[in-house]
């Protein structure tokens, strides 16, 4: 797919956590373009910046130096409240250890950013249920997160972070803790955002994933290289 | 691993968790210890600073309020530690459960987390009670450096010894219970999520989908994390019943105490007497707030208010009402009576002496609050008798009668009197005249028309007098009154400093809380955060939460301390709207005092970065 506008653009991008006295750094000059409608996936050993790559470009986390700009805004130099407001209209996050919220039911995790953007109750009823049979979770609508088996939390964080129909996803290792089966399940669900034309970075290992890319990179000690070239 | 290794790793690899807990058992021993020490010199010194003063009927509602409060503020002590023991060892049921899982033997689990407990508490105790001491001698000097007179005295060593040791025993207990409850639990509900904190694993009720979602987080929170949200609601109800008894007490205690000196002395009355009796009855009247003794020969010719007098007064302008009366000291004696209903005799024939006042009943300018009732135009030989007298001297005075001078008077009422402080007698004026064979009063009292200017009919009584006899005096009660009224509101307000300190205790008392839920949600309010909640959603979270609790302590502790103040700490007590107005004005910024100050670990922990707290 070919892109027509630019959703993520990063120049020199580097970070570095200080732990005491000694410096990490996680990401060394990292460059990045993702076209709208994008499929990328980007894929590294453990440890090697994926999950802080994506921490950057969703405006969780802030560069130590060089740009970030997505949609046209640079995140670096944005205040909480721009950030919080692009995080819960813009980006779609799906966490790695899912991080549901356990006080609300499977059907609330789902609505909470709608009622942040002041949705309609009954549209958000309705979504809510189309969400949850995009995922395959009907049955569990009035369950809490703890009666919920790993996969079946990982859907929910699907269905959550497409609450507000973002237009850019950021999805981090889908299906590491999940077994076959169940991966399978996310992998289809993946192919529906694709198909979707949703501008999706998945940062992952699974090779079924990264067949569906139409940008590889590949992420080590903090550097990104290209797969596609 | 030895197993104080394992412990004091824990303890020191967990410097915040570690840190927080030991701050707030600091907290709690020193806020109890101090307001022991502190109220020992300003609550219990009171009771030394008033003996010999005041009256037995005041005196009994003082003492009632500081021994009430005593004994709350130990216990409130007792429950915000028990409180703050039991969350930590709570928040310790998963790793106990992680370590069952690994096959460590229970003995060996209970040896870590026991000892882990023993040095918390052991630390806690010792800097609470440190601090304690430091904070007692700090407000000491504070309070005299602004001229307010704190009874300097030796700090107590053995209310140190036993708030340690009472301290320190009950976090034991209750830090023991929940490691002993989860070394009886299998590993795999141990380390649930849904099971340590107290989490229940179903949430219990539902809320309306109309609520907000701050709300929906904050009132599930709670009602899941039933154990700890029950006893920070325990903790504050008892802080929030010593606050109303010391605050709504105190205030209707003040206005009901005033009410009645100024209904015993009057308002706007003014003394007509010789100079000595002027000073003699000033002196009587003073006898409420101080010690001074003096006595005079009260029936000296010379301080007799002859007919001349008594004409002038009664004719002059703005003046409502002239009372003469007849005032000397007699020995008094009890006689026996007897109780038909009980079918006994009560009565020990006690003697001892008292002021006497003859007064014509249907003249009387005073209003004293009373019980039975007062003196009748057209009874004689009755008597109506001060409260102190009653209480030293009568076992059931509405039921017997007293004897002066061989003659015998039925006793029709207990009045509480300030003159001499409550060591009074009140019978006709004829009756006494007839005793004593004085046959003019000693005094006389006049009320100046409300709607004149007091000062202004003072000083043209003053001049008539000066006319008529220049031994004569005119002395305006209204300034001895005002001391009295100034002496009981002192005494009020220092009562009323108790209830601060506790409000203090709580409050830190609930930061603690919230601190702790916050730590137990950090990881959610980090994914709330990442997910596009802003700051202030964080905030209000958790302000929901403590708002939640703080109203449902509140109402129970208010609720619960008006019906003790009223029910038992005050007879009969005078309640105006502008009392409830005030008692309300202060239990709201008390409120609000506490729930701002609760919100400060929500604001600082809002403003960290998601990454922060998320990891």
């Amino acid at each position: 797919m070919k892109a027509d506008k630019t959703v993520v653009l990063a120049s020199d991008l580097c970070k570095t956590y200080e732990i005491g006295d000694a410096k990490v750094e996680v990401l060394k000059d990292v460059n990045l373009k993702v076209g709208k409608g994008e499929f990328t996936v980007i894929s590294g050993p453990s440890g090697s910046g994926k999950t802080t790559l994506l921490n950057i470009i969703g405006g969780i986390d802030k560069p130590t130096s060089g740009k970030i700009v997505v949609f046209g805004d640079d995140l670096g130099v944005k205040d909480e409240d721009f950030l919080a407001s692009f995080r819960c209209n813009k980006v779609g996050f799906v966490f790695q250890s899912y991080n549901l919220v356990s006080t609300l039911t499977v059907a609330e995790n789902i609505a909470f950013p709608m009622e942040w953007t002041r949705k309609p109750e009954n549209y958000m009823k309705e979504r809510v249920e189309e969400l949850l049979g995009v995922v395959g979770l009907q049955h569990r609508a009035e369950h809490f997160p703890f009666q919920l088996s790993g996969g079946e939390q990982q859907r929910v964080a699907f269905a959550r972070a497409l609450a507000n129909d973002p237009p850019f996803l950021l999805i981090d290792e889908p299906t590491g803790n999940l077994d076959t089966k169940t991966s399978l399940k996310i992998v289809q669900i993946l192919q529906k955002l694709k198909g979707n034309g949703k501008t999706v970075i998945v940062a992952t290992h699974d090779d079924r994933i990264i067949q569906l890319a139409d940008q590889k990179l590949y992420l080590e000690d903090g550097k990104l290289v290209s797969l596609n070239e | 691993m030895s197993e104080t290794s394992f412990p004091m790793n824990d303890l020191l690899r967990r410097k915040l968790q570690t840190s927080l807990i030991i701050i707030s058992l600091t907290s709690c021993v020193a806020a109890t210890l101090f307001l022991l020490l502190f109220s020992e010199k300003i609550g219990f010194g009171i009771s030394l600073m008033v003996e010999s003063k005041l009256t037995a009927g005041f005196s009994t509602i003082f003492s009632r309020f500081i021994i009430f409060s005593g004994l709350l503020i130990f216990v409130v002590g007792a429950v915000i530690m028990s409180f703050m023991v039991f969350v930590m060892m709570s928040q310790k049921v998963r790793d106990i459960g992680l370590m069952k899982a690994a096959g460590c033997p229970n003995d060996l689990i209970f040896g870590y987390f026991m000892t882990e407990l023993l040095v918390v508490t052991l630390v806690g105790c010792f800097l609470g009670v440190i601090l304690g001491i430091f904070a007692d001698f700090a407000s000491t000097s504070l309070f005299s450096s602004f001229g307010f007179q704190i009874m300097q005295k030796p700090i107590n060593f053995w209310l140190v010894i036993i708030v340690f040791a009472m301290f320190f025993a009950l976090a034991l207990i209750f830090g023991a219970k929940p490691i002993l409850d989860t070394t009886k639990v299998k590993p795999a509900k141990a380390f649930s999520p849904s099971y340590y904190f107290g989490v229940s694993k179903e949430s219990g009720f539902r809320v309306t989908s109309k609520s907000g979602l701050t709300m929906k987080i904050a009132l599930r929170s709670l009602s899941r994390h039933k154990s700890a949200t029950i006893r920070i609601i325990i903790c504050l109800t008892a802080v929030f019943l010593l606050a109303t008894v010391g605050i709504a007490g105190g205030i209707i205690a003040d206005q009901t105490t005033k009410n009645w000196i100024e209904k015993a002395v009057g308002r706007d009355i003014v003394l007509i007497a010789h100079k000595d009796m002027c000073s003699q009855y000033k002196l009587l009247l003073s006898r409420f707030y101080e010690t001074e003794e003096s006595t005079i020969n009260y029936t000296d010719e010379r301080y007799l208010v002859s007919e001349d007098i008594l004409n002038r007064l009664g004719s002059m302008p703005n003046i409502s009402g002239v009372d003469p009366r007849l005032v000397t000291e007699m020995h008094v004696e009890e006689l026996q009576g007897y109780i038909i209903e009980e079918y006994k005799e009560v009565g020990d024939s006690r003697k001892g002496n008292s002021l006497v006042i003859g007064v014509e009943p249907e003249m009387v300018l005073t209003d004293c609050f009373l019980e039975g009732e007062f003196l009748k135009e057209n009874r004689s030989w009755e008597a109506v008798i001060g409260d102190s007298l009653a209480l030293n001297m009568f076992s059931v005075p509405l039921s017997q009668r007293l004897n002066l001078h061989g003659e015998d008077f039925v006793i029709v009422g207990v009045c509480l009197d300030p003159i001499n402080n409550g060591n009074v007698t009140y019978v006709p004026l004829k009756n006494l005249q007839n005793i004593t064979g004085v046959l003019k009063p000693n005094i006389v009292m006049v009320k100046t028309d409300p709607s004149a200017d007091h000062i202004a009919v003072l000083n043209s009584i003053r001049t008539e007098i000066k006319d008529l006899n220049s031994e004569f005096e005119v002395l305006d009660l209204n300034e001895v009154l005002d001391k009295n009224l100034s002496f009981v509101g002192y005494i009020w307000s220092m009562i009323m400093f108790l209830p601060l300190i506790s409000l203090f205790a709580a409050s830190l008392c609930l930061i603690a809380y919230v601190m702790l839920t916050i730590t137990e949600q950090r990881q959610e309010f980090g994914v709330l955060r990442a997910l596009g909640a802003n700051p202030k959603t964080i905030v209000k979270i958790v302000s929901g939460q403590s708002l939640v609790v703080l109203l449902s302590s509140c109402a129970a502790g208010i609720a619960f301390g008006i019906i003790i103040t009223l029910l038992i700490l005050i007879p009969e007590p005078l309640i105006t709207s502008f009392t409830v107005a005030e008692i309300s004005a202060w239990l709201l910024t008390a409120l609000a005092a506490t729930f701002i100050f609760s919100l400060y670990p929500a604001i600082r922990f809002a403003k960290k970065p998601i990454l922060e707290i998320m990891t």
